[in-house]
């Protein structure tokens, strides 16, 4: 156990979660359970029914008449009180443009907002929408990422061509040569369903003034506090310091609730405009109409390579579907860049070329959800990984294998410049194969894919996760405006306890308890002594808070490096008092005591009061009042988590439906905090993959109307469709990021998709059918079957 | 808006008297009238559970009922499951499971389980399952609810068995 102090053992154990308790009492406090004031005004927003359309008229006559509502804006007035939002991503083949905070002339997405009404309740809000009567003008529509970038395709806005809001390229050197010496290639095309993060709270905000009127109090269900505050700041004209964001519970985030969205924005402004608290409280509808939606990718790859299946080249064309607007702070090119990037994963693949497109269309703005490109890219990956095995008569793990960064040659730069420092590529695999039982299924296979009816089937993912991303990670894919860093702020009080305020904000993941956990374990405290406190801009320093598995990596790192600035000082307080030098005391159990000499002690109380001047004691010459330390800590571009998924399944003939019967994950985060919290983690993740590559798919039709926005028709997945995941670990401590931690947010949803789908399309590989995109939902597979059943006999 | 209407209910043991509008949802009636915010609201058609309730003993969705049609009845939520100083069995299973992690969901889950172990205290994995099938949760896969919803069952028989 790595510890500046004694190491009381916190971090590495399942300690049960200090959230749990008033949570499981329905005590939480979400955005809509926050006590409300008598003139509060409830906001409500009416939204476009057209995918692109010039607005002619909005008439709010009927809903100004209605008793209780407050007034109604539209787009000319909000434009006087807050500015438009803007995604500047620096990069080349980025297009910049506008979004104005309600829409002005034009509406570019069913379900872009053109007026909000005020309100003095919820339901008056609701009548009021349906009483604004707005005239448009419909115009063409190009809704779909394939077509939108031919030359006839309407265009979403008019400075941009072909609808093409980011294209970037890459190619190594030599790269033609080394492609021409592959044997063989295989081309492939793989397509992903657009879905979304779906958090089962919807999203909101409640902006409370003070009586002076010039400062706001804003609540809202954000990941992002300060990044929010900031871009509040910003639009709204509010000097910084007087806005304080704060973050209640979240009902979940997954990325969806990273995003600033214009709700906050108008909600802010309103607030001061109005002098009165505003709140707003999204509904379903709106939710999967208007929260940022993800994938809708095309990733179409050319390997290269030889009779041994050792790839020589791979080149790749990425196409992302942007939406109407890049949203914000991430862009649209985080995905794009992101799927480009990381394909090449865990393999040695040197000789690398990449295309990578991001396309407008009148379709909601796509953000990031949790795995943000690597489900695709790694479906993509994967799936070819399965396609030279089958081409060559070679075992898919075989292929893997052969083609894998061994350990002894890591630390290993890849392709593009992303270091991987440690990591577990090959024992991983074999882990997780020794696991399932590998070898005994295909054994078994080999009698025959079909039995009882089903078609079963085998599929690996092996990946790397990328995680813990500091400034240099986000400036490579053009995010200037992102920090990279996070930061911790530890307090001992005068009593002797310990308040850690962390610069994040969590929305699920435990960090009230495991932050605890890093401390109390740096510092040698009781970790019942450690309160952790985040999610309030006027309490924590800034940061760039929670989303892209980070939070382990940026947050443990701040926290260690201030618990031992902490450490320090009370060691100085203690040497003086105990009469040793600070170098021989030791901070456990929360005691200071002189090396070797256990019965010289002093409990960190003693400390604290004589740091505050509450004794008599006295301080060392020279040493300030108080025990308190900020520190921050910006981690290398990328922190490289690793992990293999095994998906074991079997399709139905008769239905095409798909169970999971087994699943398997080797997962290497570093150095754990708590193993318990991770499991959840990666089965959670799992549980949302299978959802994207079974069934979960937003549809929009030709004009543009998203046809499922319920959760009748965008399904979910339930209990009796989520296996349990057997899961092992393998650790490899980070050696380029302090605490050895990585990250585990997004493993569990970016292994799910490649692992199912590739048992998928083993399970039907007897048939001859090409699973290459999803979701495999049972309708296309078992039309899959019948066709193929059809040709054979046919044949 | 509409003339409002009495209604009369007892929740968690305490009886209410409150006017409102007839198309007032149950799941507002308690949150916003009652100050009972632990049940929550997650698609307000009926689908995901999260403002899942007990009716008169049956779990119902809250947001699929106008107060006013449960003018009488006895209502249980999520607040009515712990005493004061201890967790009803079945939170301190979640609790040893982690079988929560944003919570938001959690609350309908207790109600659902609270009635499936109420009528079958010795559910199997599938019937446990089949039971949970109404509840949508994002975070967790649900296998430690699963595990959790065992583990209470086996307290709950425990219990029950020495009294």
């Amino acid at each position: 156990m790595a510890a500046s102090a004694a190491g009381t053992g916190y971090i590495g154990k399942s300690i049960l979660r200090r959230e749990d308790e008033y949570l499981l009492r329905g005590n939480g406090r979400f955005i809509d359970d926050l006590s409300e004031s008598r003139d509060q005004i409830h906001l409500g927003f009416v939204m476009s029914p057209y995918a692109h359309a010039r607005i002619v008229s909005i008439d709010d006559g009927a809903a100004k008449a209605l008793p209780g509502v407050i007034d109604v804006l539209t787009g000319v007035d909000l434009a006087k009180i807050a500015k438009p939002m803007c995604t500047a991503i620096d990069l080349p083949g980025y297009v910049i443009h506008e979004r104005p905070v309600l829409a002005i002339d034009k509406v570019r997405f069913v379900g872009e907002q053109v007026a909000v009404v005020l309100a003095d309740s919820p339901y008056v809000a609701q009548d009021a929408i349906d009483l604004v009567h707005a005239e448009y003008d419909p115009l063409p529509v190009a809704a779909d990422l394939e077509t939108a970038r031919e030359p006839d395709a309407p265009l979403v806005h008019d400075h941009i061509e072909r609808n093409i809001i980011f294209r970037a390229e890459f190619k190594t050197e030599g790269f033609d040569q080394a492609f021409a010496e592959g044997e063989f290639v295989l081309k492939e095309t793989f397509r992903t369903g657009r879905v979304a993060g779906v958090p089962i709270e919807p999203r909101g905000c409640l902006a409370v003034p003070d009586h002076v009127g010039d400062s706001l109090v804003f609540y809202s269900s954000t990941q992002v506090p300060h990044i929010l505050r900031t871009k509040l700041a910003l639009c709204i004209g509010c000097p910084e310091p007087r806005i304080r964001v704060v973050v209640p519970e979240v009902g979940g985030g997954f990325g969806t609730k990273a995003q600033i969205y214009t709700e906050e924005i108008v909600a802010a402004a309103l607030a001061l405009k109005y002098r009165r608290p505003v709140k707003w409280i999204q509904d379903r509808r709106e939710e999967l109409l208007t929260s940022i939606h993800s994938r809708d990718h095309r990733y179409d790859i050319e390997a290269a390579f030889g009779r041994d299946g050792i790839i020589k080249a791979v080149r790749v064309e990425v196409l992302t579907n942007a939406g109407a607007y890049s949203s914000y702070p991430f862009g649209c090119t985080l995905e794009p860049t992101g799927g480009a990037r990381m394909l090449v994963g865990p393999y040695k693949i040197r000789n690398y070329a990449y295309k990578a497109f991001a396309v407008a269309t009148h379709t909601c703005p796509s953000g990031a959800y949790r795995g943000v490109a690597q489900p695709s890219c790694f479906l993509t990956i994967e799936g070819m990984m399965d396609r030279i095995g089958r081409k060559l008569g070679i075992d898919p793990a075989e292929v893997r294998l052969r083609n894998i960064i061994p350990t002894r040659e890591l630390p290993w730069v890849n392709v593009v410049g992303v270091r991987y420092d440690t990591g577990s590529y090959e024992e991983s695999l074999r882990r997780a194969l020794e696991i399932v039982g590998y070898n005994a299924f295909r054994k078994a296979q080999a009698k025959g894919h079909f039995v009882g009816g089903k078609y079963r089937g085998i599929g690996i993912c092996n990946f790397t996760e990328i995680s813990g991303a500091g400034a240099p990670g986000w400036r490579a894919r053009g995010v200037a405006h992102l920090p990279g860093f996070d930061s911790a702020l530890l307090r001992v009080e005068p009593t002797g306890k310990i308040t850690v305020y962390m610069s994040h904000a969590n929305s699920g993941q435990g960090h009230l308890t495991t932050f605890a956990q890093i401390v109390a374990e740096q510092l040698g405290a009781d970790i019942n002594d450690v309160t952790v406190v985040e999610g309030d801009s006027a309490l924590s320093p800034y940061g760039t808070n929670t989303f892209a598995s980070r939070s382990a990596v940026t947050g443990g790192g701040a926290a260690i490096r201030a618990s031992a600035k902490v450490s320090e000082k009370m060691k100085r307080i203690a040497g003086h008092l105990l009469e040793a030098s600070p170098q021989d005391i030791v901070l456990q159990d929360g005691f200071a005591s002189v090396v070797g000499v256990p019965r010289m002690k002093i409990p960190f109380e003693e400390i604290a009061k004589t740091a505050y001047s509450m004794n008599n004691r006295g301080l060392p010459h020279g040493e300030d009042y108080g025990i308190e330390a900020t520190d921050y800590y910006d981690p290398p571009l990328a922190t490289m988590a690793n992990a293999v998924h095994i998906a074991q399944v079997s399709v139905d003939a008769e239905d095409g439906r798909v169970t999971v019967d087994r699943y398997v994950v080797v997962h290497d985060c570093g150095r754990i905090i708590n193993p318990v919290i991770v499991n959840g983690q990666i089965q959670g993740g799992v549980a949302q993959g299978l959802g994207e590559t079974l069934m979960e798919e937003l549809v929009y039709d030709s004009e543009g109307q998203l046809v499922n926005a319920n959760l009748l028709d965008y399904l979910l997945p339930t209990a009796l469709d989520v296996p349990d995941c057997e899961i092992g670990h393998i650790e490899s401590p980070s050696t380029d990021t302090v605490g050895g931690f990585k990250g585990v947010g997004e493993g569990g949803i970016i292994g799910a998709v490649p692992a199912i789908a590739n048992a998928v399309a083993d399970a039907l590989s007897a048939l001859g059918v090409n699973i290459n995109r999803i979701p495999l939902r049972p309708s296309y597979l078992s039309k899959l079957i019948r066709d193929a059943k059809g040709s054979a006999a046919a044949a | 808006m509409s003339q409002k209407l009495n209604v009369r209910m007892k929740v968690n043991g305490k009886a209410y008297e409150r006017q409102v509008e007839p198309r007032y949802l149950l799941a507002d009636f308690l949150r916003h009238e009652l100050g009972l915010k632990g049940t929550h609201i997650g698609c307000e058609h009926g689908v995901c559970g999260a403002c899942t309730v007990m009716i008169d003993g049956r779990t119902a969705r809250s947001c699929l009922h106008f107060a006013i049609t449960v003018d009488g009845a006895e209502i249980t939520t999520v607040e009515g499951l712990a005493r004061e100083d201890k967790l009803h069995p079945i939170q301190q299973a979640f609790h040893e499971n982690h079988a929560l992690q944003c919570g938001y969901c959690t609350p309908g889950f207790l109600m659902t389980v609270t009635e499936l172990l109420c009528r079958n205290p010795d559910p199997s994995t599938d019937e446990i399952r089949r039971a949970l099938v109404n509840n949508i949760c994002r975070c967790t896969g649900y296998a430690n609810i699963v595990k959790a919803v065992a583990a209470a069952a086996e307290v709950m028989r425990g219990a029950a068995g020495r009294s």
